[in-house]
């Protein structure tokens, strides 16, 4: 049996996905922007099928025209909303509180749409979740979770996952998920503590480094000095968000997926901060230093850190996963008339 | 005859054959330990090729083959007479045609950002009206009255008999009536502006440097020539173009920084506009009987009074104005002196 785990491996190479993304680029560009669905689907083709588990890799099946219509609605409320609120105050907070009410539904459609556009040695992944429970996790525990001053959102977080993993499926084999709302508070805890102490850390050095400026600004009165320090803060607060975004980011994943089991077999992932720290902001600077030509290569850099720090503990043969019976596979989201997908990051 | 190596899925469960594909007979025959079939390579789906990915043949009962072995697929295809790769997929592996799907978008946004987006600004401005405009104006007067701006000093007098002079100028011109904000401030100095809907701030200190009314009032007719051409609106316009631009391409979480170089690229009007704005003020000074060349007199004296106070101005400040598309003075002065009478 195996015992060390099946590691995650990605193959995607910086340059080679340069050039897909850069042709598909002046591609959308030429299109109006068109083009950007079926650019994406080569996008997803391409990360999927460069991401290997058991010497066998992953694959999307999505069609541009489903993701077309996923963006078209999207566009269209946002657009419906940005000029609503700007003329007609009044509709443009109804058209947003519409926007609210249907996100539960077209989240759960999106996810359908992904899942099932999924697949690993010719088995597709699927999602079963409840409209009930979808409105339940995206609009009502949120809403709570807003007027308890965020006191509920890691509760919220926990129950997001488990609703997510809980419903989701490979072929006839159900995902679980099992970690408790104590470890995600944990989480949340330990965040606003390095929060806290980044916080009191930049005011003292704020406060070094700018004491002379703030002295002279106010004896002058000169707004521009103010503005300028007011611009370093500011700069000063995007590095420690930038240090505590991956911090976060690696607890998360590291707990999702090793609470995280498919039928018998887990799964455990390493992602480590100081890592995740150093990739994106080694990322984030080289993105603004070559206005934007290193994005592809960007991502394929994080994609392969992400996808490599996770690693499949089988508890038995990797050979017997078996597809979902034709019943199953219209209610874990095939009914392809009605597919579209939405560009949503949860 | 090409074989080549493959892995086969049933899509019935994840067990993986080793197999051969070949091309004979004008079938695509399948050859493993426990497989044998032989499909029309018309009906199957072959994937396109992405990078080094390995590439799939689907058929319709679900199952499909994965190939990593791209040249010797590659032969086969040609062998059945099937074009390998897609157009998309050669322009992807090539670095010459990557190269120059970049210096195409890079020709693409520098043309875009030179005619197109001052053309979409000024067809956009066309259609909103002052009065739309005119929200803008308010809220920025409240924004500068918070600090940037304190109320003028004149004497309400002097402010009620300029105010009669500029609605003088303007009375004949379909122009908004919106009355001239009077305001005092040292950290802006001597300076007038047109905001977006149409309203025109003048500063104490520029009323205290002219040296007559008229020349007042040639600085009035120069930002009633930004008014009547919208400038201040199709800047913002552009710079929000810009920045929403900037927010899509950088994307993420460095969409916090995006808005931040807009503020340079939109600091100032362009030359254009400057010039196009003294045009417009040299013919509404002569339309009521005015001297043009006063508006070039309170230039010529604006520049000497600003150059006095940059010398004490901080390092940075220089800087900002090396950055800005500050039209040179002498020009502007050379040109309105050459405007003759119709
Ligand atoms: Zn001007």
């Amino acid at each position: 049996m195996h015992t060390e785990g099946l590691n995650i491996r990605f193959t995607g190479k910086g340059g080679e996905y340069f050039r897909i993304w850069i042709v598909n680029l002046l591609l959308t560009v030429l299109t109006l922007g068109i083009y950007s669905a079926w650019a994406k689907v080569r996008r997803m083709q391409y990360f999927h099928r460069n991401t290997w588990l058991n010497e066998s890799n992953f694959d999307y099946h999505g069609t541009p025209i489903a993701i077309l219509k996923g963006r078209l609605i999207a566009i269209g409320m946002f657009a419906a909303y940005n000029v609503m609120i700007n003329f007609k105050p009044l509709i443009g907070l109804a058209i947003l509180l519409v926007i609210a009410i249907v996100m539960p539904f077209l989240l759960v459609k999106s996810f359908r749409f992904r899942l099932y556009n999924t697949s690993y040695r010719g088995l597709r992944f699927g999602f079963t979740g409840s409209f009930k429970g979808a409105y339940l996790n995206f609009l009502l525990l949120p809403v709570a979770s807003l007027f308890t001053l965020y006191l509920l959102a890691p509760f919220t977080h926990r129950q997001i996952k488990a609703y997510q993993h809980n419903n989701s499926r490979f072929g006839q084999t159900a995902f679980s998920f099992d970690a408790g709302a104590g470890q995600f508070y944990l989480i949340y805890f330990l965040t606003f503590l390095w929060f806290l102490l980044a916080g009191a850390l930049l005011g003292v050095g704020a406060y070094f480094i700018f004491n002379h400026a703030i002295v002279e600004a106010a004896q002058e009165n000169n707004r521009q000095m103010f503005m300028y320090i007011g611009i370093g803060v500011y700069l000063l607060f995007i590095i420690a968000m930038l240090l505590l975004v991956p911090y976060f980011t690696s607890r998360i994943q590291n707990l999702v997926w090793n609470n995280t089991r498919l039928g018998m077999h887990e799964f455990e992932s390493n992602l480590g901060a100081m890592k995740l720290f150093w990739i994106s902001i080694s990322n984030f600077l080289l993105i603004i230093f070559t206005l934007g030509l290193f994005k592809p290569f960007a991502d394929v850099r994080m994609a392969r850190y992400r996808l490599q720090s996770i690693r499949m503990m089988p508890a038995g043969d990797m050979d017997t996963f078996l597809a979902a019976s034709k019943q199953d596979d219209g209610a874990m989201g095939s009914e392809t008339a009605e597919m579209f997908d939405i560009d949503i990051a949860l | 005859m090409t074989s080549v190596s493959a892995q086969y899925y049933d899509g019935n469960n994840t067990r993986r054959h080793a197999v051969t594909l070949t091309f004979a007979q004008g079938w695509l025959q399948v050859r493993g330990e426990e497989i044998s079939r032989d499909e029309s390579l018309n009906t199957a789906s072959i994937s396109e090729k992405l990078g080094s990915a390995p590439r799939l043949i689907h058929f319709n009962d679900g199952a499909h083959c994965e190939i990593s072995d791209h040249a010797s697929l590659e032969t086969l295809l040609t062998e059945a007479g099937h074009q390998p790769l897609s157009l998309v997929s050669r322009m992807e592996s090539h670095w010459r045609v990557a190269l120059a799907s970049l210096l195409l978008l890079l020709a693409g946004a520098v043309a875009a950002y030179l005619w197109g987006l001052p053309r979409v600004a000024e067809l956009a401005a066309q259609r909103i009206p002052y009065s739309t405009a005119h929200q803008i104006d308010e809220q920025a007067l409240q924004t500068f009255d918070h600090g940037l701006m304190q109320p003028s000093k004149l004497p309400i007098t002097r402010q009620q008999q300029l105010q009669q002079e500029f609605e003088k100028l303007r009375r004949g011109y379909s122009l908004p009536e919106y009355p001239l904000q009077f305001r005092a401030s040292p950290e802006i100095g001597a300076n007038a502006f047109a905001l977006p809907g149409g309203t025109i701030v003048i500063t104490d200190e520029i009323i205290l440097l002219a040296k007559s009314d008229e020349e007042i009032l040639a600085v009035l007719a120069h930002e009633l020539g930004h008014v009547s051409e919208r400038h201040a609106l199709r800047n913002l316009l552009q710079g929000s173009i810009v920045a929403l631009a900037l927010t899509w391409y950088v994307g993420d979480i460095s969409n916090l920084l995006a808005t931040a170089p807009t503020l340079l690229l939109q600091a100032r009007y362009t030359r254009n506009f400057e010039r196009s704005a003294d045009a417009f003020a040299a013919h509404m000074l002569q339309a009521k009987g005015m001297d043009a060349a006063k508006l070039a007199t309170l230039l010529d004296r604006l520049e000497t009074s600003h150059r006095g106070k940059n010398r004490k101005g901080s390092k940075l400040d220089e800087w900002l104005e090396l950055l800005s598309s500050h039209p040179a003075t002498e020009e502007r002065v050379k040109n309105i002196r050459q405007i003759k009478p119709e």
